[in-house]
C-alpha cells in the first residue's frame, strides 16, 4: 500500500498495479497456488486474496480518479481566458434616435388600436392642403413654407406633413376608421429648432359619436405612456384649418417640473402635440356625413419629442449622422 | 403682435392684471407668449442733464460728458453724437442691469472713466430701433427715476395671432376678445371734434368701380394742419408696439392701425387732382412707385386707388409716391377703407410686400369699422395738432349690413365636444360675444355674428366658441370606443422594415438619416460614377439652398458621404444603414418615389477581432449581410446575376438581385474611383434594395414534411474548371439532377499555379437523402456517375486526383 501512496502518475500507479496484478503478479501468484493446497486451506486463502484482491482494485481505482481529476485541472488552467477581451461577433450598431423615438409612438398608438398607414412624400396640393381644407391663397398656407417641385405642373410638392394621409385612408375607406401616419415631411426653414427635413406622426379617428373628450382621454393615456409618470398636461385652444376646435397640448416641462427655465421659455409648459376635431369640410372632400360621424385628429413633432426625452439643443445633430452621437442611443 | 395693458385697458376696464391676462388669453387660443414689465431693469437707470460735452481726448469717435442727476455730477464716456449740452438724458448708473442684459460696471475707456452709460432706446428696450441715446423732454426733471419720468409702470403683451383670428391685430380686437372671456364690457372711447368751413364734397369725391373688392370706403377731409412731430407718449407707444414714428398724420394713421386694427392712408390732398378718387383694377401691367421709393411691376390683376388716369395707391398694400404726405403738405385726405382679403393678398404677395396694411387686410379687416377708425384719427390728431377738419364723412358702402345670420343647434356642441352645455351654456357664450340669438325652430337658433369675426361662417366655427370660451379644462377626459382597427400592408410594411434594421443592428450596423434632397451639383459631378440620370431627376422648384436641389435618386452617395466623414472623425469601423425614399420620375406609378434600405460597409470584416480576421470586407461580407436582410424581409428565393450596368462598383464585383424575374436590389464593392471622389481609402462595400420588390414576394406558410429516418449518405467532389464557371450555377445543376440529392454546398474555392491558368479548383459536398429508404450502393454510384458527367459536359470540370 505504500507504493500505492508513493505513486506519482497513472504511469507510476500501472507500474504498482502489476506487482500485484500482472501475470507474474502478487495475486496473480496466490492464486496460482492454490491448486496445490489441500480444500480446507484453499477456501480460506481463497477468499482471502479475493478480499485483498476486491480492497487494492478499489484503492487503485480512487487513486486513479485521483489522478485524473489533477490532470483535468491542469490541462483546465493551461487553457484559462480572458473574460473581458471582446466577443467575436461584431459590437451591436446603433438606431437612430428619430427612428426609435417614432417607432415608439407608432407602437403605442398600435397598441391603443390605431393602424400604421404611410403616404408618399411627395404629394399633390390637392392631398395636403385643398382636401385639408386650405383654400388656395389662404393666410394658412404661409404657416407652412413648402417646397415645391420643379416642373411643368407645379401641383406636386412635398408635403408638409403627414396629414394628406387623412384624406387618402378616407378616400379608400369608410368609418370606423383609426389610423397613425408616421413619415418624413418638409418645409423651408432651416435654424436651431428648424430641419428643411423633419418627421411627424400623425393620427386620426373616424366614428359615430367620437367627441373631442376622446381626443383629450386618447392623447392623455399617450402622453403617460410616451413620457412615464402621469405628467400634467394642457389642452389650449389654437387652429388648424383642419381641424376644428383645435387643440395645442402642452406637457408639463420635463426639465424644470413646471417651474419655469430656458427650455419651456419660462412658461413651465412644452408644447408637444397639435390636435382637434375633424373638420365638416374636410369630411366633404372625402364623402363622409358629418351629421352621421365625427373625427378627431393630432400630430406631432418626432424631432421635437427627441430632443426632449435625450437634451438635444439643436435638430442639426440629427442629420449629421456623426457616429460618435449616433452611438449615445 | 404687442399690446401694451394700460392701451387696453382704455377699451376694456378689466379687473385682469397682466400676468392673469396673459394665461386668460392664452387658455383661449390668443397665445400671449411673453408679458414684460417695462420697468424691469430700470431700477438705476435716472433722468440726468448733460452740463458739459467735450470731444475724448484719445478717441475721435467718442465724447466726454458731465452729467448731474441733481445730486452729484458723473464724468461719462459715451460713442453717440446726438446730443448737445443741456440735453436732458437716461442714465444708468453703476450697477444697472438694463433689459437688454447689459450690465453697467464702472469702466476706463481709452484712458478716461465712465461712471455710468448714456442709453439709448433699444438697449432700454423701449424701441426696436434708435438712431443715438434717448433725449428726453426738456421739462424733465434729473434725478427722477425714468420709469416714473416716461410713465413705465405699464406692461408689453407679446401676443402670437393665429391665421384665422386677424380681428385681434389691434387693441380693440384684443378687448373685445377678454370680453369674451371675462363678461366685461368694451367702452369706445368718444371721437368729438370740431368741424368747420366748406364740407367735404367741395374738397374731394370718391367712386368705387370695383365694389366687389372694395365693399366699403370712407374718408375725411382735414385742412390747415402743421406737419409736426407726435406727443412723446405717442412716439413711445408706437415705438413699444415696433412701429417707427415719422409725424403726425403718418403715426396717426399707424396708431389707428394698432389700436383699432383699421389700416388708413393718408394722401396729400393738394398733390390730388380735382378729378375724384376711384378704386378699380389696374387693367394693364404698369410702373408704379410706392412710397418706399420703390418702382414696382404692377399687374393688370391688381386693386388700385386711382385718382383721374393716375394710380396713387396699391388698395390695401402701400401708398404711391405720387400722393404721399411731405413736411410740406397741409391738407390730408384720410382713406379708411375695406378691401377684400383675396385682392389685398394677390397684389401683396405678387409685389413680395407685407406691410402692416396688407398683413390685416389679408385677415379680414372689420367692414363696419371704417368711419370709427376716421372719427377717432380726426379726434386724437386734432388735440394736439390744430387743424380744421371738414365737415361730413364720405362713406361709400357704409348702408350696406356687414355680419352675417349662422345656423346653430345647440345640441351639436354637446354631440362634438362630449361635455354637457346644454342651451344656456351655449346661450351665456353668445351674450358674451355680444351674438344676438334668434329661434328658429325647436333646437335650432340663428346666431348674429359681429362683422369683425370673419373667421364664423358655419356651425362648428360656433361650436368651437361655445368650447373655447367655456375652457377645454372643463371638457372630460373619456376614452374612444372604436371596432378593432384593420392591419394594413403598410403595417406590414413598417413592422418587416423594423425587424430587418434590428438586425441590421445587431450586424453592428448604425441607423443614418440623410435629407431627402441633395446636391444636384455634386450628382452631376460624378454623374458617370454613380450612374446619375438627370432626366429622371425629380427637383425642386424653391431650394433652401445649393446643396437640397434635386430628392436622391438612390441612397447611395448620402451613405458615401456618411462613411467618409466619420472615417475622417476617425471612427475606423463604419457599418451604416438608412431606411428611406429614393425619388425620380420612372419610379413607382406617378409617385415618383420608392422605400429603399441600404447599407454599407467600411472596415474590417469583424470589427473590433482580436484573434485574427483583420482582412477588410469584401464582396462576400455584403452579400452575406444582403441574404440575410431579404429573407428577414421575407423575399422570395433570388438570384445574383453579375451586372456591369451599375457604374458605382467594381467591375465584376458586383449583383443585380433578382427575384421573380424583378430587380429587387443590388450589391457589390463601391468603385475606386468613387471612393477617391469621397476622400475613402480603403474598400467599401454597398448593397441598396426595394423594399416594395422585396416585400411583393407572398409568404406561404411553410409545409412540414417527414423529418428522414434514414442516415443520408455524404459524397465530397474536388473538380477544376474554368474560373468563368460560376459555383452558384454548378449547384444548382447538381441539385437539379434527381431528387435524392438533398443538399449541395461548396467548402472549397481556389485558384493557383497548381491548378493552372484560367482554371479553379472547386470543392463541394453533397447529400443524398430519400425520405423512404436507404440507398443501395448501386444507387448512389449511378448519382455518382451522373455529377461526373454533369461536371465534364456542362463545365468541362476534370475531378481531381492528387
Amino acid at each position: 500500500m505504500r507504493s500505492l501512496s508513493d505513486a506519482k502518475s497513472e504511469s507510476d500507479l500501472n507500474s504498482v498495479k502489476g506487482i500485484f496484478f500482472g501475470k507474474k503478479g502478487t495475486l496473480s501468484e496466490i492464486m496460482k497456488g492454490l491448486s496445490g493446497l489441500p480444500i480446507e486451506e484453499r477456501k480460506q486463502v481463497g477468499a482471502a486474496a479475493n478480499a485483498a484482491r476486491q480492497t487494492l482494485e478499489a484503492a487503485f481505482d480512487a487513486r486513479l480518479a485521483e489522478f485524473r481529476e489533477r490532470e483535468r485541472k491542469t490541462r483546465d488552467a493551461a487553457g484559462l481566458i480572458d473574460v473581458t477581451l471582446p466577443g467575436r461577433l461584431p459590437a451591436a450598431g446603433h438606431r437612430h434616435p428619430i427612428s426609435r423615438t417614432m417607432a415608439d409612438i407608432v407602437s403605442i398608438f398600435n397598441r391603443l388600436g390605431f393602424s400604421t398607414r404611410l403616404g408618399p412624400e411627395i404629394e399633390k396640393d390637392y392631398y395636403n392642403f385643398e382636401a385639408l381644407n386650405f383654400p388656395a391663397d389662404h393666410p394658412a398656407r404661409e404657416m407652412q413654407d413648402t417646397f415645391f417641385m420643379d416642373g411643368p405642373s407645379s401641383d406636386l410638392l412635398l408635403r408638409t406633413h403627414t396629414s394628406p394621409i387623412q384624406i387618402r385612408t378616407m378616400e379608400s375607406s369608410r368609418p370606423p376608421v383609426r389610423v397613425v401616419a408616421p413619415g418624413a415631411v418638409y418645409r423651408c426653414d432651416s435654424d436651431i429648432t428648424h430641419s428643411p427635413m423633419f418627421h411627424q406622426v400623425e393620427g386620426f379617428a373616424v366614428d359615430q359619436n367620437v367627441t373631442f373628450s376622446d381626443v383629450k382621454g386618447l392623447l392623455t393615456e399617450f402622453c403617460s405612456m410616451m413620457f412615464g409618470e402621469r405628467k400634467p398636461l394642457r389642452f389650449r385652444p389654437s387652429f388648424f384649418p383642419f381641424t376644428e376646435p383645435s387643440a395645442e397640448v402642452d406637457i408639463e416641462c420635463v426639465i424644470c417640473g413646471g417651474k419655469g427655465c430656458r427650455v419651456c421659455k419660462g412658461s413651465g409648459w412644452l408644447e408637444i402635440l397639435g390636435c382637434g376635431m375633424i373638420d365638416p369640410a374636410v369630411f366633404g372632400f372625402v364623402d363622409y356625413d358629418p351629421d352621421l360621424y365625427t373625427g378627431f385628429a393630432f400630430g406631432m413633432g418626432v424631432e421635437r419629442i427627441a430632443m426632449l426625452r435625450h437634451g438635444i439643443g439643436d435638430i442639426r445633430l440629427f442629420f449629421e449622422n456623426d457616429l460618435r452621437f449616433l452611438s449615445r442611443f | 403682435m404687442k399690446i401694451l395693458y394700460s392701451w387696453l385697458r382704455e377699451f376694456i376696464d378689466t379687473r385682469l392684471s397682466p400676468s392673469q391676462l396673459q394665461e386668460a388669453l392664452t387658455m383661449a387660443g390668443i397665445e400671449v407668449s411673453a408679458c414684460r414689465f417695462l420697468g424691469d431693469g430700470l431700477d438705476l437707470v435716472v433722468v440726468a442733464k448733460i452740463l458739459e460735452k467735450k470731444q475724448h481726448p484719445n478717441a475721435d469717435k467718442l465724447s466726454l460728458c458731465r452729467v448731474t442727476d441733481g445730486e452729484r455730477e458723473y464724468g461719462i464716456v459715451c460713442g453717440a453724437k446726438n446730443m448737445s449740452e443741456g440735453d436732458h438724458v437716461a442714465l444708468s448708473k453703476i450697477g444697472a442691469k438694463l433689459p437688454n442684459g447689459l450690465e453697467i460696471k464702472k469702466a476706463k475707456i481709452r484712458g478716461e472713466a465712465s461712471e455710468g452709460m448714456l442709453c439709448s432706446e433699444t438697449e432700454l428696450r423701449l424701441a426696436e430701433e434708435s438712431a443715438g441715446i434717448m433725449i428726453l423732454p426738456p421739462d424733465s426733471i434729473p434725478g427722477t427715476p425714468l420709469a416714473v419720468a416716461l410713465g413705465l409702470s405699464d406692461h408689453l403683451l407679446e401676443i402670437e395671432i393665429t391665421p384665422n383670428r386677424g380681428d385681434c391685430l389691434s387693441v380693440l380686437g384684443v378687448a373685445r376678445e377678454v370680453a369674451a372671456i371675462t363678461g366685461e364690457k368694451v367702452v369706445l372711447p368718444g371721437t368729438d371734434f370740431p368741424e368747420s368751413g366748406e364740407p367735404i364734397g367741395s374738397f374731394a369725391s370718391v367712386t368705387v368701380s370695383d365694389a366687389d373688392h372694395c365693399p366699403r370706403y370712407s374718408a375725411r377731409v382735414v385742412s390747415d394742419l402743421l406737419i409736426a412731430p407726435s406727443p412723446a407718449w405717442m412716439q413711445r407707444r408706437l415705438s413699444l408696439c415696433g412701429i417707427r414714428p415719422i409725424n403726425n398724420v403718418v403715426d396717426i394713421t399707424n396708431y389707428l392701425l394698432l389700436e383699432v386694427g383699421q389700416p388708413m392712408h393718408a394722401f396729400d390732398l393738394d398733390r390730388l387732382t380735382a378729378s375724384g378718387i376711384d378704386v378699380r383694377r389696374s387693367g394693364i401691367e404698369r410702373e408704379f412707385i410706392t412710397l418706399d421709393g420703390i418702382r414696382r411691376k404692377v399687374l393688370p390683376e391688381m386693386l388700385l386707388i386711382w385718382n383721374g388716369d393716375r394710380p396713387v395707391a396699391v388698395a390695401g398694400v402701400m401708398g404711391g409716391e405720387n400722393t404721399e404726405v411731405l413736411p410740406s403738405t397741409s391738407r390730408v385726405l384720410f382713406e379708411s377703407a375695406h378691401f377684400a382679403p383675396s385682392a389685398v393678398r394677390f397684389a401683396a404677395r405678387r409685389l413680395g410686400i407685407s406691410s402692416e396694411s396688407s398683413y390685416r387686410f389679408e385677415r379680414g379687416v372689420d367692414p363696419a369699422g371704417t368711419v370709427y377708425a376716421l372719427q377717432r384719427a380726426i379726434s386724437l390728431l386734432s388735440r394736439h395738432t390744430p387743424l380744421v377738419a371738414a365737415p361730413g364723412t364720405i362713406d361709400l358702402g357704409g348702408d350696406r349690413t356687414f355680419g352675417r345670420s349662422v345656423s346653430f343647434r345647440p345640441s351639436q356642441a354637446d354631440r362634438i365636444i362630449g361635455r354637457a352645455y346644454g342651451e344656456d351654456g351655449c346661450r351665456a357664450i353668445f351674450d358674451r360675444m355680444a351674438f344676438p340669438i334668434a329661434i328658429s325652430g325647436p333646437g335650432a337658433w340663428q346666431v348674429r355674428v359681429a362683422p369683425h369675426r370673419f373667421d364664423i361662417e358655419r356651425e362648428i366655427d360656433l361650436v368651437e366658441e361655445v368650447a373655447r370660451l367655456t375652457g377645454y379644462d372643463s371638457i372630460p377626459t373619456t376614452y374612444p370606443e372604436s371596432a378593432a382597427p384593420e392591419f394594413s400592408a403598410d403595417d406590414r410594411l413598417t413592422a418587416t422594415v423594423e425587424r430587418a434594421s434590428e438586425y441590421l443592428r445587431t450586424q453592428g450596423f448604425s441607423q443614418v438619416l440623410n435629407y431627402s434632397f441633395v446636391s444636384e451639383k455634386e450628382l452631376t459631378r460624378h454623374a458617370n460614377l454613380l450612374g446619375y440620370d438627370p432626366s429622371d431627376a425629380m427637383r425642386l422648384a424653391n431650394p433652401l439652398s445649393d446643396d437640397m436641389t434635386v430628392m436622391r435618386p438612390d441612397l447611395l452617395m448620402g451613405l458615401l458621404r456618411n462613411v467618409s466623414s466619420n472615417v475622417r472623425r476617425f471612427v475606423d469601423e463604419v457599418r451604416l444603414f438608412e431606411n428611406g425614399k429614393a425619388f425620380g420620375k420612372s419610379l413607382a406609378n406617378s409617385l415618383f418615389e420608392e422605400q429603399r434600405l441600404a447599407f454599407a460597409l467600411y472596415g474590417h470584416r469583424l470589427p473590433g477581432a482580436w484573434s485574427g480576421a483583420h482582412e477588410w470586407v469584401d464582396f462576400f461580407d455584403v452579400k452575406g449581410i444582403t441574404e440575410t436582410v431579404l429573407n428577414v424581409l421575407g423575399a422570395g428565393a433570388v438570384h445574383f446575376v453579375p451586372t456591369r450596368s451599375r457604374s458605382f462598383f467594381v467591375e465584376g464585383q458586383a449583383a443585380e438581385i433578382i427575384m421573380a424575374g424583378e430587380t429587387v436590389g443590388w450589391m457589390g464593392v463601391i468603385n475606386h474611383e468613387l471612393l477617391s471622389a469621397f476622400d475613402i481609402e480603403r474598400p467599401v462595400c454597398y448593397a441598396e434594395l426595394r423594399i416594395p420588390i422585396a416585400l411583393s414576394n407572398v409568404e406561404r406558410p411553410a409545409i412540414h414534411r417527414e423529418i428522414p429516418k434514414f442516415p443520408p449518405v455524404f459524397r465530397d467532389y474536388a473538380c477544376i474548371v474554368p474560373s468563368v464557371a460560376a459555383v452558384g450555377d454548378i449547384l444548382a445543376m447538381v441539385r437539379e439532377l434527381t431528387p435524392e440529392i438533398a443538399s449541395a454546398a461548396v467548402f472549397d474555392v481556389f485558384t493557383g499555379e497548381k491548378i493552372g491558368e484560367g482554371k479553379k479548383s472547386i470543392a463541394f459536398r453533397i447529400k443524398l437523402q430519400p425520405s423512404d429508404r436507404t440507398l443501395t450502393e448501386s444507387e448512389v454510384n449511378s448519382i455518382h456517375t451522373k455529377v461526373l458527367n454533369l461536371l465534364d459536359n456542362r463545365f468541362g470540370g476534370k475531378i481531381r486526383t492528387s
